[in-house]
């Protein structure tokens, strides 16, 4: 057996070597005005072999090593209880996210204000993915421009302000309404492509929406983004050291207290957190009503779906539309905690960016989501010497997710009727 | 066992409050923020050696106010959500003085953090008009304006006479605003302008914009963007038999120009704030870089050695802390920095600042224009 | 006169970037007649591709070899070698156990595929743009003294040619050689060639070696013709490829030559009697129109749902 392999194992350090010594291990590097090739240090070089080696090792005893993997207890802990009752479980997660919520609320107050305005950004994120969750992890439409619809909310509300004097509260309805608008329309011609046509089909239209923003400075300032986009207030109240739109009090002068910017920075987050814990409600409600139910019956089998009488177009167009909504709705947020948005801010990576953070979180799953939102926002920054390889690793990581847990890190498990077999 | 902890935790907790105090006391912390990751980076290099210079140097000759400078790094990626992130930040680790940030997207919405948190920024190369056009106090830069570089391109080339000048931009913010500013200059002044268009930061086949160059039949191309695209517009034009002076700002100047183009890149004309390592006064300055085996000639390197300085001097003369007076101390003193001396107006702008027109050559050397 | 000469270049210069944009359509419309999915990861062997060739004529510069022929064949060489191993190590690591999945599985390991490589050049070679070397230059000119003139450089000969043959050689291959026909037999019914005797896994390797040498032919040729290489070019190229494929019809092979041919040519007069600024909203615009209204393709055979 051992001896069958020695070939292909042979053959796949060989490869190993070839794809990553010219790589890594000769480096362009101008000189003046010259390209000059220089090695890389001897690590590279040993770690070029260390990883042929381990390839070599591994592809001749893979047999073995696969046989002794499955019988070795699982790591898993879990793993080898009974799984949770359906009710007990819906239960438990339904507690679980209440916790973090009502610990989210209080938590602002005894932690730094930097902590804080990164909690915004996570729970930016977690709008997001939970929107894009609906239109990937339920409805399976597998949507890579979702970005532009976070542009048009954010846009939105840049763009009223800055012509209407419109502030965040208004603006707010506004935007995520547009964006579902434009999700539907846009929506419309496209859903009746299959799956990986519509990926690509909705990346053409995220990069054309981001063209057409950075294109017609006219209207958009182009490049130039738009900047002086208002905080939200507080009944009238401004969270800013002076008083900027006439009409408005300060927030520290009527409560007579001393100026502090982290008034500010917690409001926002507050009310990131309220408008969070809205869009998980409601498309928590969306997944229990029959529409969440099409989705998930037009993603497992299209074909049984639509013999059963679903319209096809309307159930994806749902998903669609809603997903879109809510993306606008983190625009907004994210318009008003910039002050300054660009279309640098839309471009494709950060929809790969929430795609990823979907398909960590297993597909469909809401607390897995927002699990996976808080690791992937976080995680570089704790790390931040490794910020350099954070792409990398996320690239890594989709594809060994794809191959060794497709469902996520937290799968969404229905909750379903076991039918009794009549005896 | 549970008492013992407990004084442990107080213990360590208390010495970690002394340190804490300690360290506020004696130092002066420097926030430095800028790229130091993504596709930037090389230029957030030129900034971080330029500060951290300035920094060792002021330490070396004793402090501000007999207190030492300390540097806390910050990357921003040059990405706008970054730079708030990074900002909030700053704030929370109480830094009160900044020299960054380096693209004109990130530095605008950092400066609004700033400016209401009440810390004082000079970015070094931000060269967007916007930056100090909001009448804050405490935002600076140590770098001239688009619009004061614009000018200087568009005379220059209004005075060689041509009939036609075209203008292509990058589709970004510091590539359009020059790219406008030398548009607007040269049409006051009369000049005929072919083409103004805008081509994708990131594209590789230029091949229709030549064309289209070739058959508008000009004679000066103003390019507003970096070296990458201009790079490979020389070199292709070059290719077609494009037969036209091309002419950038300061973004496109550097030698990774000449890898790209290699003989094409003859004869661009660069707009350029002096080489300031170049200057005479500053050569002692030059050889300290050099010793630290870093190379002084980048155009932001000693902008931002400025910065700092700026920041320590205006410290001193305003004898305070409190980044208001220190503000208030550099609107209204003189400074000699190596960039020249230093003058600011309301707005946080210096009230001269020189760009030069120079001659580019394929070995990477430069000569003034004539 | 003018008019014409100034279309005609406009057209020399679309046709080009076109023949370019089928090569690396290839690999595209292969991978996608065989198994079905979209390698997203495509656009990055290309990129792959030229960073070998730049780092082999650089090392043969630096060795002092001079003569053109050599450098170019053994820049080829090398270029193909990484790229085909590249294919062949992507195909077995991220596609192979996760085939047969549902649709969207495969898709979105592509996708990490296709960030991680990109993130890892950037890591082994840096961000900034890296000069390319113009090994062929000089050309043809049309037209005389004042007036417009029309060149045609010997690099975008050698694109065209080098096209053609690539596309004819494949032809052949496919349509007369025992492997080829293999492959013919997979991509019409994997099950069922496994049941005659075909080793599909070959077969699907194999696709995914070619494809991506393919795709190391136009990184150099382009590497050479645009003049610069960075981490993020592959991306874009490979987004514009697969349009090509699939407006030529996705899964044929004269599709991806004349759908490549197509968008190089619409996008080089957009920027000629529009806009630059506009050349990628046209190209999108053009992909999406065609899967709404043809979402085979100007080539592709109608596709019969499957239940």
């Amino acid at each position: 057996m051992v001896k069958n392999n020695l070939g292909h194992a042979a053959f796949c350090a060989i490869v190993t070597v070839i794809i990553s010594f010219p790589i890594l291990g000769l480096n362009l590097e101008a000189r003046g005005v010259n390209i000059t090739l220089t090695g890389a240090s001897t690590s590279t070089y040993v770690a070029i072999l260390v990883a042929a080696a381990t390839v070599f090792v591994f592809q001749t005893f893979r047999d073995s090593l696969m046989g002794l993997l499955r019988k070795a207890p699982k790591l898993n802990p879990i793993s080898r209880k009974q799984p949770m009752e359906r009710s007990r479980r819906v239960k438990l997660e339904s507690w679980i996210i209440t916790g973090i919520v009502i610990f989210a609320l209080f938590w602002p107050f005894f932690v730094s204000r930097g902590s804080v305005d990164l909690a915004t950004l996570v729970l930016i994120y977690i709008m997001l993915a939970l929107g894009l969750n609906v239109v990937v992890g339920l409805a399976g439409l597998l949507d890579l421009g979702y970005v532009a619809f976070y542009a048009v909310g954010a846009y939105t509300f840049a763009l009223l302000s800055e012509y209407m004097n419109i502030s965040f509260w208004m603006a707010l309805p506004i935007g995520a309404l547009l964006a579902g608008i434009t999700g539907m329309i846009l929506g419309f011609p496209v859903l009746r492509l299959r799956g990986d046509y519509l990926a690509i089909v909705t990346l053409g239209f995220g990069e054309i929406i981001r063209i057409l923003l950075n294109n017609w400075t006219s209207l958009t300032g182009g490049p130039n983004g738009i900047g002086g986009i208002p905080d939200p207030t507080l009944f009238g109240m401004e969270f800013g050291r002076r008083v900027k739109v006439e009409g408005n009090t300060s927030f520290h002068e009527t409560f007579g207290i001393a100026y502090s910017g982290e008034h500010k920075v917690i409001f926002l987050y507050l009310i990131a957190l309220v408008l969070a814990v809205i869009t998980a409600l409601i498309i928590r409600r969306f997944m229990r009503m029959p529409v969440g139910r099409a989705w998930e019956a037009l993603r497992e089998d299209e074909i049984a779906a639509r013999s059963l009488g679903l319209s096809r177009t309307a159930v994806k167009l749902s998903a669609f539309t809603i997903g879109a909504f809510f993306a606008g709705f983190a625009g907004t947020v994210f318009a008003s905690k910039q002050g300054f948005i660009s279309p640098e801010s839309f471009v494709f990576l950060e929809s790969a960016i929430i795609l990823a953070i979907v398909v960590l979180g297993g597909m469909g799953s809401q607390l897995g989501v927002i699990l996976a939102a808080i690791a992937v926002t976080i995680l570089p920054e704790l790390a931040r010497e490794f910020s350099e390889y954070r792409m990398l690793i996320f690239g890594a990581a989709m594809v060994l997710m794809m191959v060794w847990r497709p469902q996520g890190l937290l799968p969404m498990r229905r909750t379903h009727i076991k039918l009794n077999r009549q005896e | 066992m549970t008492t013992s902890l407990k004084k442990l935790v107080t213990a360590i907790g208390a010495s970690v409050a002394l340190m804490g105090a300690g360290h506020a006391a004696a130092e002066i912390q420097i926030g430095i923020a800028g790229p130091v990751t993504g596709p930037v980076a090389q230029y957030g290099d030129m900034q971080f050696s330029g500060a951290l210079m300035a920094i060792d140097r002021i330490n070396e000759q004793g402090g501000v106010l007999g207190e030492k400078l300390v540097p806390v790094e910050y990357d921003d990626v040059c990405d706008p959500k970054q730079a708030v992130t990074v900002a909030n930040r700053l704030v929370n680790d109480g830094v009160r003085y900044v020299v960054g940030h380096l693209c004109s997207s990130s530095t605008q919405p950092a400066s609004d953090i700033y400016e209401d948190e009440g810390i004082l920024m000079i970015t070094p190369a931000s060269t967007s008009p916007e930056v100090t056009a909001r009448g804050y106090e405490l935002i600076f830069r140590t770098i001239g304006l688009d619009s004061m570089q614009g000018p200087v391109a568009a005379n220059y080339l209004a005075d060689q006479n041509p009939e036609r000048v075209a203008i292509v931009h990058d589709k970004q913010q510091y590539g359009e605003g020059i790219a406008t500013a030398v548009r607007d200059t040269l049409k006051d002044k009369g000049v005929e302008i072919a083409m103004f268009e805008g081509v994708t930061a990131g594209d590789k086949d230029f091949s229709s914009l030549i064309t289209k160059l070739k058959q508008a039949d000009v004679e000066y191309v103003y390019f507003g963007g970096y070296h990458p695209e201009l790079g490979l517009i020389l070199r292709q034009a070059r290719q077609a038999n494009l037969d036209a002076t091309f002419m950038g700002p300061e973004g496109v100047g550097n030698n990774d120009i000449n890898t790209i183009a290699g003989d094409a890149s003859e004869g661009l004309l660069v707009t350029l704030p002096p080489s300031f390592d170049e200057k005479e006064e500053n050569q002692e300055l030059v050889k300290a870089f050099e010793a630290k085996n870093e190379d002084p000639s980048g155009p932001f390197v000693l902008t931002s050695y400025a910065a700092v300085q700026l920041i320590a001097e205006g410290i001193e003369a305003a004898d305070s802390k409190d980044p208001f007076d220190v503000a208030e101390a550099l609107r209204s003193g003189t400074f000699e920095t190596p960039i020249g001396t230093v003058e600011y107006d309301e707005a946080g702008d210096m009230k001269s600042f020189e760009f030069v027109v120079y001659e580019w050559h394929s070995d990477g050397s430069k000569t003034p224009a004539k | 006169m003018q008019d014409l000469l100034y279309f005609s270049q406009q057209l020399i210069n679309g046709l080009t970037i076109g023949s370019a944009y089928a090569l690396i359509a290839i690999g595209y419309t292969m991978v996608y007649g065989i198994i079905g999915m979209i390698n997203f990861a495509h656009g990055e062997i290309y990129m792959i591709g030229a960073y070998t060739a730049l780092i082999a004529i650089t090392g043969m510069t630096a060795l002092g070899l001079a003569w053109l022929p050599l450098i170019l064949l053994v820049a080829l060489i090398c270029a193909m070698i990484v790229s085909s191993s590249m294919g062949w190590a992507v195909e077995r690591v991220a596609y192979r156990p996760v085939r047969g999945r549902h649709r969207l599985i495969p898709l979105i390991s592509a996708i990490g595929m296709s960030i991680f490589l990109q993130n890892y050049v950037h890591l082994a070679q840096g961000s900034r743009n890296v000069g390319f070397p113009a090994l062929i230059e000089g050309g043809f000119t049309f037209g005389s003294g004042e007036a417009f003139q029309m060149s045609l450089s010997y690099m975008q000969i050698t694109i065209f040619i080098t096209t053609l043959i690539c596309m004819t050689v494949l032809s052949m291959f496919i349509s007369r050689s025992r492997t080829g026909r293999a492959c013919r037999a997979v991509s019409q019914d994997l099950g069922m060639a496994s049941l005659l005797g075909i080793d599909t896994n070959r077969i699907i390797s194999v696709t995914f070696v070619i494809g991506a040498a393919l795709a190391a032919v136009a990184g150099l040729l382009l590497g050479m013709y645009y003049g610069s290489v960075d981490p993020l070019f592959g991306f874009i190229a490979g987004l514009k490829a697969f349009t090509a494929a699939v407006l030529g019809g996705i899964g044929s092979i004269p599709g991806a030559m004349l759908g490549g041919l197509i968008l190089g040519v619409s996008e080089s007069m957009t920027s000629s009697y529009l806009s630059g600024e506009y050349k990628d909203v046209v190209s999108f615009g053009l992909l999406i129109l065609i899967l709404l209204f043809k979402p085979t393709g100007l080539l592709g055979k109608p596709e019969v749902e499957k239940i």
